[in-house]
C-alpha cells in the first residue's frame, strides 16, 4: 500500500473492498473492527473462566479450615484466577479491544497502521489462555501471579507452561502497542492535530509506549524462569548463586506499568462516557490527556514500592515511595476533572452512565488505598494481606472492570447497531455494585488485623467475615451473569440504535452502526476538539457517510 | 477554536452540601484521631505505636477525601440530572476549563503529599536506620515453620520466640528455602526472610503478652500453616528463666547464635554439606558461585582457596582457611567494599568451620 502523508484525506485513503468468506471475514480477519471484537469476545469468555476460579477461592474460604479443595489445588486455583484476570481479561479488552475497535475509528482512520500485525497479535492470545488453562492437566502453577522464585522454582510442570503462556499473550500485546502507537502518530485524520484527539485516543497513546517497553521486561524474566526451571540455568536459585530478588525487580518493572495499561484506557473510557451523558465538554481536556502521559511516564519509575518488604538497601526505599505519592496528584487531577465535567450538566441516566459514576468512588477508594500503600511504614503492616487484596480488586474490579461495563453499555450500538436492554442493566449496576463493595471492603479490615493472602485456611476469627464477603461476591457474580445474557440477547433482540444514539460527537458516532469495513467513504477533515455540545459537528467531508452514495474503491484495488 | 466561557456561580446549594461534607469530613476525621486502633490489634513494640500513629493520619486524611469525593459525585449526579420537563436532548453548562479551580486542586494535594512524605520518613527513618544494639535474635523461614536463634543458645528453638520487655531488639532474618515474610501484627512490622540475604527489624518489645507469627509471603503448600508459632513479650524475669531453662537444655549442641569472637575455629568439624546450605542462606545475596571476576557485592567464590591466580583474599592475606575464618569473624572493609561480622551475619565458630569446609570443595 502506497503510504503518502500528502495524499488527501491524510495518509492511507484507499478502499480495499471487503474480504469475502466466513474465515477471511470473521477469524483471520484484518478489520480492527472484527480484531476488537474478537478481543472482547475472547476476554470475556476467559472471564467467566476466571470468575468461576474466584468463586471456587470464595467458597473455599467461607471455611477457616478450608477443606473444599486441598491447598495445593487451592493455591493452583487463584494462581490462574490472577493470571487470567491480569493477562487474559483486562489488558486485552481494554487494549486490543476496546482499543481496536474505538481509537481507529475515533482519529477517522480506515484501519491501524498495521492490520496484519494486529491479526497476529490477536491470535497469539487464545493459544495462550488455552495453554495456561492446560496447565490445570499437567499441575498448574501455584506461586500465584507473581509466580516469586525460588517458590516457583518449586513449582509443577505447570508453571513452565505458565512462562510461556504468558510470553506468548505479552508478545501479542507488545506488538499491539507498536501498532497502536504508529496509528495514532501516523494514521489521525487530516486536521486532528494533538489538541483535537478524543481524550479516549489521548488514553492509547498513552498507554501504547508503556505496553511495549513493560513488556519486554517481562519477557525477559519469564524467559528467564523458563531457562531455569527447564534447563538449570541459574537465575533465581540462590543456592546456586542466583538472585530471587531479580525476579522481583523485572517483574514489577512490568507489573506495575501493567496497573497502568489496565487503567489508563478505562480513564479514556470514562473521559468519553462523562462528557456525552452530562452534555458538556469534558472539563480541563488538557490536564486530562496531560495527566494520561504524566502517569505514563512516572508509572515505570515506582516499581520497587512493591518490594518495601524484601530488602532494598534503605536510601533506595525513598525515592519510590515519593514517586509513588507524586502519582496521586495526575490522578487526582483526572478525579477532580471528571466530578466538575458532571457539575452543571443535564446528566442522562444511561446504564453507561452509571457505571462510569460508580467508577469514580470506587476507583477512588482503590487510589487512596494506594497512597495507605506507599508509604512504607504502613506498607510495612499491610504488605502480603488481605489489605493489597482489597486493593488491588478496587483498583481492577472497581476501577477497570466498572469502566469496561460502561464502555460496553455506550459502544456496544456501535458494535452491534442494537441497544442492550437498559432495564436489565440496571439490574447488573445495582446488584455488581452492591457485591463488589460488600466483597471487597471488609478486605481491608481483614488484612489489618492479620489474615494473610493467598492462604488456603486461616484464623478461625476471621471466619464471619470471610462468609459475608462470599455472599456478596455470588451477588456479584450473579450481576455479572445477567450483563452477559444482556450482551447475548442483545446482538439479536436489542432495540435498534441508529448511528448515534448518544448523540455523542466524536468521529465513530457519525458513521453507521456496525460501520462498514471501510469505516469512512472519505477520509472526514477534523476542525475542532469534540467536546464543544454548543457547536455543530466539527468535522467536514461526512456528508456521504449515511447516504447510499457509492462506495469510492479505486478500479484495480485489490 | 475560542469559546466564551459562560459566567458560573456556585449556588446555595453547591455551599450547603460543602458544609455539611466538612462537618461529615470533620466528625470522621474526629473518629480516626480517638479510634482505639490498639484495643483492635494490640501494640506489641514501640514502632506499632508510630506506624499506628501515620496510619491515623492516612486513614484520617484519606476517609475526608473520601467523603469529599463521594459527597459532591453524588450530589452532582442527582443535582444535574435531566429533568422530566427538560428537553430530550438539553445540554448543560458549556464550560471547558478553569484556571484558578485546576491550580488550586494541582497545588492543595501536593502539599498534602510533601507533609505525609515527610511525615513517613520521619517515622520511615525510626524504624530502617534504627542503631543495632540490644538482643541480637536471628529467625529462620522454613518450609512451614519458623526457628529461633539465641546468643549463647545453642541450636535452633522451635516452638516460640521470647523477649523481653522494654530492651532494645535486633531482629535477623533469613531464610532456609523459599521466601518467606516474618510479620507480627502486633508489631506491625513485616520483613522478608529472602535466602542469601539478611533482613533486620530493629525495636523494643512494650506490651507483655502473647501475639502471633504469620508468614505473609506464599512459600509453597502449606503456606497458610505458618501462623501458628508465637512471640512472646515476657517480663524480664520470666525471660531469664526461659533463656536458662533453653540454654541448659540446649547445651550438647554447638551452633549458638555468636558474639563476635576471635576463638580459634576448628575446622575439623567442619561439615561442607551444612556450609552449602548456610551459604545459600546467607552469602550468595553478595557472591557468585562463580570465578573471582565474577563480583555481585563481593568478588565471586568459586575455588577461593584454590586459585592460582589469585593467592591473596581481597584484604592481601593469603588465602587460607584461617584467613577466610578470620573474615568471616571480622568482617571485611575496603576496595572491594564492606562485610559484616560474624554477629552481624549470625554465624557461630561451627558456622564457620562448616562454611570454610564447603568453600575448601570449591574448585
Amino acid at each position: 500500500m502506497a503510504v503518502t502523508a500528502s495524499q488527501p484525506g491524510g495518509i492511507a485513503d484507499h478502499i480495499h473492498p471487503e474480504p469475502q468468506g466466513f474465515i477471511r471475514k470473521y477469524v483471520f480477519s484484518i478489520d480492527h473492527k472484527i480484531i476488537g471484537i474478537q478481543y472482547i469476545v475472547t476476554s470475556f469468555v476467559f472471564m467467566v473462566l476466571g470468575g468461576l476460579l474466584a468463586e471456587l477461592i470464595r467458597i473455599q474460604l467461607m471455611n477457616a479450615n478450608g477443606g473444599f479443595m486441598t491447598p495445593d489445588t487451592y493455591n493452583e486455583v487463584y494462581t490462574i484466577h490472577g493470571s487470567t484476570m491480569v493477562w487474559l481479561v483486562i489488558v486485552p479488552m481494554v487494549t486490543g479491544g476496546f482499543g481496536n475497535f474505538v481509537f481507529p475509528l475515533q482519529i477517522g482512520a480506515r484501519d491501524v497502521a498495521f492490520p496484519w500485525l494486529n491479526m497476529v497479535s490477536f491470535w497469539m492470545f487464545p493459544p495462550a489462555g488455552l495453554l495456561l488453562y492446560a496447565s490445570f492437566l499437567v499441575g498448574a502453577p501455584v506461586a500465584g501471579w507473581t509466580e516469586y522464585p525460588p517458590v516457583s522454582l518449586q513449582g509443577g510442570p505447570g508453571t513452565s507452561m505458565w512462562c510461556a503462556a504468558i510470553f506468548l499473550v505479552g508478545v501479542g500485546t507488545t506488538l499491539t502497542g507498536i501498532n497502536f502507537l504508529v496509528t495514532a502518530l501516523k494514521m489521525r485524520a487530516p486536521g486532528m492535530t494533538f489538541t483535537r484527539m478524543p481524550l479516549f485516543v489521548w488514553a492509547q497513546f498513552a498507554t501504547a509506549p508503556l505496553v511495549m517497553i513493560a513488556t519486554t521486561a517481562l519477557a525477559a524474566a519469564l524467559a528467564a524462569l523458563f531457562m531455569e526451571r527447564q534447563f538449570g540455568v541459574p537465575f533465581y536459585d540462590p543456592t546456586k548463586g542466583g538472585s530471587p530478588l531479580l525476579w522481583q525487580h523485572m517483574f514489577w518493572f512490568y507489573s506495575h506499568p501493567a496497573v497502568y495499561i489496565m487503567i489508563l484506557p478505562v480513564f479514556g473510557i470514562i473521559s468519553e462516557v462523562f462528557p456525552t451523558f452530562a452534555r458538556k465538554p469534558i472539563f480541563g481536556y488538557k490536564m486530562i490527556a496531560f495527566s494520561s502521559i504524566s502517569i505514563a511516564l512516572l508509572g515505570f519509575m515506582v516499581w520497587a514500592h512493591h518490594m518495601f518488604t524484601s530488602g532494598l538497601a534503605p536510601f533506595l526505599q525513598l525515592p519510590f515511595m515519593i514517586m509513588t505519592m507524586v502519582i496521586a496528584i495526575p490522578t487526582g487531577i483526572k478525579v477532580f476533572s471528571w466530578l466538575a465535567t458532571l457539575w452543571g450538566g443535564k446528566i442522562q441516566y444511561t446504564t453507561a452512565m452509571l457505571f462510569a459514576i460508580a467508577f469514580i468512588a470506587t476507583f477512588t477508594l482503590g487510589g487512596i488505598s494506594g497512597v495507605f500503600l506507599a508509604a512504607i511504614p504502613f506498607d510495612l503492616w499491610a504488605h502480603g494481606t488481605y489489605f493489597i487484596v482489597a486493593h488491588i480488586h478496587y483498583v481492577l474490579v472497581g476501577g477497570s472492570l466498572t469502566g469496561i461495563f460502561a464502555g460496553m453499555f455506550y459502544w456496544y450500538p456501535k458494535m452491534t447497531g442494537r441497544f442492550m436492554n437498559e432495564t436489565l442493566g440496571r439490574w447488573t449496576f445495582w446488584l455488581f455494585v452492591i457485591g463488589l463493595n460488600g466483597t471487597f471492603v471488609p478486605m481491608h479490615w481483614l488484612g489489618l488485623m492479620g489474615m494473610p493472602r493467598r492462604v488456603a485456611e486461616y484464623d478461625p476469627q476471621f471466619q464471619t467475615i470471610n462468609r459475608v464477603e462470599s455472599l456478596f461476591s455470588f451477588v456479584m457474580t450473579f450481576a455479572i451473569l445477567l450483563f452477559f445474557i444482556n450482551a447475548l440477547w442483545s446482538i439479536r433482540h436489542g432495540k435498534r440504535a441508529g448511528h448515534n444514539p448518544w448523540h455523542a460527537r466524536t468521529l465513530e458516532w457519525q458513521i453507521p452502526s456496525p460501520p462498514p469495513y471501510y469505516n469512512f467513504k472519505h477520509i472526514p477533515t477534523v476542525l475542532a476538539n469534540p467536546y464543544a455540545f454548543d457547536e455543530p459537528v466539527p468535522y467536514a467531508g461526512l456528508e456521504d457517510e449515511l447516504t447510499d452514495s457509492p462506495v469510492p474503491i479505486p478500479a484495480g484495488a485489490h | 477554536m475560542e469559546h466564551r466561557e459562560p459566567a458560573v456561580h456556585l449556588g446555595r446549594g453547591f455551599w450547603s452540601v460543602t458544609f455539611a461534607l466538612a462537618i461529615v469530613a470533620a466528625l470522621s476525621i474526629y473518629a480516626w484521631v480517638v479510634a482505639p486502633i490498639a484495643g483492635w490489634l494490640p501494640e506489641a513494640a514501640n514502632k506499632a505505636q508510630q506506624i499506628d500513629a501515620l496510619f491515623r493520619f492516612l486513614a484520617a486524611s484519606g476517609t475526608a477525601l473520601f467523603v469529599f469525593v463521594v459527597g459532591y459525585l453524588l450530589y452532582f449526579a442527582i443535582a444535574f440530572r435531566r429533568r422530566a420537563n427538560d428537553p430530550p436532548d438539553a445540554l448543560g453548562v458549556q464550560i471547558h476549563d478553569n484556571n484558578a479551580l485546576e491550580f488550586w486542586w494541582t497545588l492543595i494535594p501536593t502539599v498534602f503529599l510533601v507533609i505525609l512524605v515527610v511525615f513517613s520518613i520521619k517515622i520511615w527513618a525510626g524504624i530502617e536506620l534504627g542503631p543495632n544494639t540490644g538482643l541480637t535474635v536471628e529467625a529462620i523461614g522454613h518450609q512451614w515453620y519458623f526457628t529461633f536463634r539465641y546468643p549463647q543458645i545453642n541450636g535452633e528453638i522451635t516452638n516460640a520466640m521470647h523477649l523481653p520487655v522494654g530492651q532494645p531488639v535486633t531482629l535477623r532474618l533469613t531464610s532456609a528455602d523459599v521466601i518467606h515474610s516474618f510479620w507480627v501484627p502486633g508489631m506491625r512490622m513485616k520483613a522478608d526472610m529472602v535466602p542469601g540475604l539478611i533482613n533486620t527489624l530493629h525495636f523494643t518489645p512494650k506490651r507483655v503478652g502473647r501475639y502471633q507469627i504469620i508468614c505473609a509471603e506464599f512459600c509453597g503448600t502449606l503456606h497458610g500453616e505458618m501462623d501458628k508459632q508465637w512471640f512472646v513479650v515476657d517480663p524480664p524475669v520470666k525471660y531469664a528463666a526461659w533463656y536458662d531453662a533453653w540454654q541448659k537444655k540446649n547445651s550438647t549442641a554447638s551452633n549458638a547464635l555468636p558474639v563476635q569472637s576471635n576463638a580459634r575455629v576448628a575446622f575439623g568439624a567442619g561439615d561442607a554439606k551444612i556450609g552449602k546450605q548456610l551459604f545459600s542462606q546467607k552469602c550468595t545475596a553478595c557472591h557468585a558461585l562463580g570465578p573471582f571476576s565474577q563480583r555481585i557485592v563481593g568478588p565471586g567464590l568459586l575455588g577461593v582457596l584454590h586459585d592460582p591466580a589469585h593467592p591473596n583474599l581481597v584484604n592481601g592475606d593469603k588465602a587460607t582457611r584461617e584467613n577466610v575464618a578470620e573474615i568471616l569473624q571480622n568482617g571485611y572493609k575496603g576496595d572491594m567494599g564492606q562485610m559484616p561480622n560474624q554477629t552481624a551475619n549470625a554465624l557461630s565458630n561451627t558456622d564457620i568451620a562448616n562454611l570454610v569446609a564447603y568453600l575448601n570443595t570449591l574448585k
